[in-house]
């Protein structure tokens, strides 16, 4: 009786109904929309710091992300590509030799990150030889050749074909210098790492370091870098006790942390949109209850309880919500879905946010189901809280008073 | 009260007073006008002991010419410091390469000691204000703290004093967070002309991940009584006196 009462009072007061279908409707789905979006563009950002040059994981020595210096590498580096190459679920891999020196162009020196890497394995690890913008990228028989960052080479004043001077420490800590002529220039976006990295073909830079069968780390890639969290377990626990594998959550920790603070602060915001959506729900359905008092003191007349009374009610708002939340999830999920597709795109936006590493005009939408249905519960809990308030306030009213209410 | 007072401020006035002299002492003998040393720098490292042989000349406080001797690869490498810059000159590639401020506080051929400490001609007395912590016999334990205008790394350094001979003995330094960071100690003093010398220097880094790194500097030669031509402390002399 309850529900075909409730039923009665949603087709009776259509104007009402339609007005609370679609202020739920709309606030669940601009609600889906903006967390999928918040969350999309996060994931680019953490995306095009992977995959730009840092890679979804490495292996090290324990010591080494604390101290980068010589005293931590790894000292035999075919070892360490054996247990890689034997490893199923890695698709690629790749060392490097990372050391900073000195980098000199005829009139201006500049400190500088110096890599050594080998070039044919970076294609699928990192976006380096994609990011040509001008000569040519590093090839595995190059020599004293350098591929240099576009702000790196503003620095320096340097272009393709000038000769940089670069002096540094092999790994015996003698003075390692050697002079090499710019083979191509890259521009990555990531303006820090642009400004100061080079690459020159490890084979090469071995001989000047001094470093053959040596490595920082090795950097690599799995098959399936949605299980990365397991696959990194595992790598790990195939090395011996002295080396670990890291993803790239540990790696750019920083970066993670920085997302999550973005993620608190724009959850704050969201929160005060949401205070407000509950006071408008509220008063609305205050309103509403209250322009029904002669009604509802008439059914307590016929005999309804409070409870009976509390009860419809509910199962009004449960229907309204309901219908309410499902359009709006059916709508705002679409949207994610598409877009997440079909990013969207905000031309000159990498442009000018390049320091914080956008790369890319296109920032798709994240669809992810656990997050939909925790945003639609959200919204349906936000509706039911509305409710209790006006409704135990009008089950205060006794039959007589509530007929006579104006 | 106020006798007390006097006396007390009279007393802390003559401390600082003394550390200060103490200070002017020390460094009256260990700088000359000129001085001319070679010297080996044994650098130990988790990655093993290494030995770099050096000829040096240096000017007052600003001007020094360094060059290696040894080991064969870095042989003819030479370095000139005049006020805080410095210049390096390697022969494999015949440049001569100015180290830019970015790079100062790297290591200065594979030591514990940083290109900036290289070039800093800062002075114990002019940019530290010296306190007498205690003194007995010979021996005098002062705490110095960098003048508010001083350009210096440091937050403080205590250093101990050989009195007799206007020597250091120890030497401990604190970043600007007062935690220990350094600590450098003297030995084997000889005299060499109106200058006692410690000829053994060697400087330990207390960062936990650097407990077998060490920088010992053994003179082999000293000498504060020839003049120096001035030609050393040219950016031309960097290529001429490679060789």
């Amino acid at each position: 009786m309850l529900f075909s009462l409730a039923f009665r009072n949603i087709v009776k007061s259509k104007g009402r109904s339609i007005i609370t279908l679609l202020l739920s409707t709309f606030t669940t789905m601009f609600f889906i929309v903006y967390v999928a979006f918040l969350d999309g563009s996060h994931h680019q950002f953490i995306k095009s710091s992977v995959e730009i040059y840092t890679g979804y994981a490495h292996v090290n020595l324990k010591e080494y992300r604390d101290d980068s210096s010589y005293d931590n590498l790894i000292e035999d580096a075919n070892s360490i590509e054996q247990i890689l190459k034997n490893d199923t679920t890695i698709k690629e891999y790749s060392p490097r030799f990372e050391t900073y020196a000195l980098l000199s162009g005829d009139e201006k020196s500049v400190g500088s990150m110096i890599v050594g890497i080998i070039p044919s394995r970076e294609g699928s690890l990192s976006k380096l030889p994609s990011s040509l913008m001008k000569g040519e990228y590093l090839s595995d028989d190059d020599e004293n050749v350098i591929y240099i960052g576009s702000e790196l080479a503003k620095r320096l004043k340097v272009d393709i074909g000038s000769e940089i001077a670069m002096v540094g420490s092999s790994i015996d800590y003698s003075i390692a210098a050697d002079l090499f002529t710019v083979k191509g220039i890259f521009k990555t976006g990531l303006f820090e790492f642009d400004s100061q990295s080079a690459f020159v073909n490890k084979t090469y830079l071995d001989t000047v370091m001094l470093s053959e069968n040596i490595a920082s780390y090795f950097t690599l890639n799995f098959h399936d870098n949605d299980q990365i969290d397991k696959m990194t377990a595992n790598l790990d626990a195939s090395l011996t006790l002295e080396y670990e594998a890291v993803n790239w959550k540990t790696l750019l920790s920083a970066l993670v942390q920085a997302m999550l603070v973005d993620s608190i602060f724009n959850y704050i915001s969201i929160s005060i949109f949401f205070l407000v959506i509950f006071f408008v729900i509220m008063i609305f359905s205050y309103v509403n209850i209250y322009t029904r008092a002669r009604e509802i003191g008439l059914l307590r007349a016929l005999g309804l309880t409070s409870k009976d009374i509390f009860g419809m009610l509910l199962v009004e708002i449960l229907i309204l919500a309901t219908v309410s939340i499902v359009v709006g999830t059916i709508i705002g999920a679409s949207i994610a879905y598409y877009y997440e597709l079909n990013p969207i795109v905000i031309s000159g936006i990498a442009e000018t946010y390049k320091e914080y590493g956008v790369v890319s005009d296109e920032i798709p939408m994240n669809f992810n189901l656990f997050t939909i249905a925790w945003n639609a519960l959200t919204i349906f809990m936000l509706n039911l809280a509305a409710i209790v308030y006006p409704i135990t306030k009008i089950n205060k009213l006794t039959a007589m008073e509530a007929m006579r209410y104006v | 009260m106020k006798y007390f007072i006097s006396l007390f401020l009279l007393t802390l006035f003559l401390q600082a007073n003394e550390a200060q002299a103490i200070i002017k002492k020390l460094e009256k003998n260990l700088r000359g006008d000129y001085m001319y040393s070679t010297m080996s720098m044994i650098v130990t490292s988790k990655r093993g002991k290494r030995t770099v042989k050096i000829e040096s000349w240096s000017e007052g406080n600003d001007k020094s010419f360094i060059k290696i001797l040894y080991p064969k690869k870095d042989k003819g490498i030479t370095f000139l410091k005049i006020d805080n810059q410095m210049w390096q000159y390697i022969p494999k590639i015949e440049r001569t390469i100015k180290i830019p401020p970015s790079m100062m506080l790297q290591s200065w051929m594979g030591s514990d000691f940083t290109n900036d400490d290289m070039v800093k001609e800062s002075s114990l007395e002019e940019d530290y204000d010296a306190k007498l912590l205690s003194k007995k016999g010979n021996a005098a334990t002062l705490e110095l703290i960098p003048k508010e205008d001083a350009a210096v790394v440091w937050g403080k350094i205590i250093i101990d004093v050989d009195l007799k001979n206007a020597v250091p003995v120890k030497e401990i330094f604190y970043d600007d967070m007062m935690q220990k960071v350094r600590v450098m100690t003297f030995s084997k003093i000889e005299r060499h002309g109106t200058h006692m010398v410690p000829m053994i220097m060697e400087l330990k880094p207390l960062d936990s991940s650097k407990k077998k790194n060490s920088t010992k500097i053994i003179f082999d030669k000293v000498n504060f009584d020839a003049k120096i031509d001035p030609s050393y402390f040219t950016k031309q002399a960097l290529k001429r006196y490679s060789r």
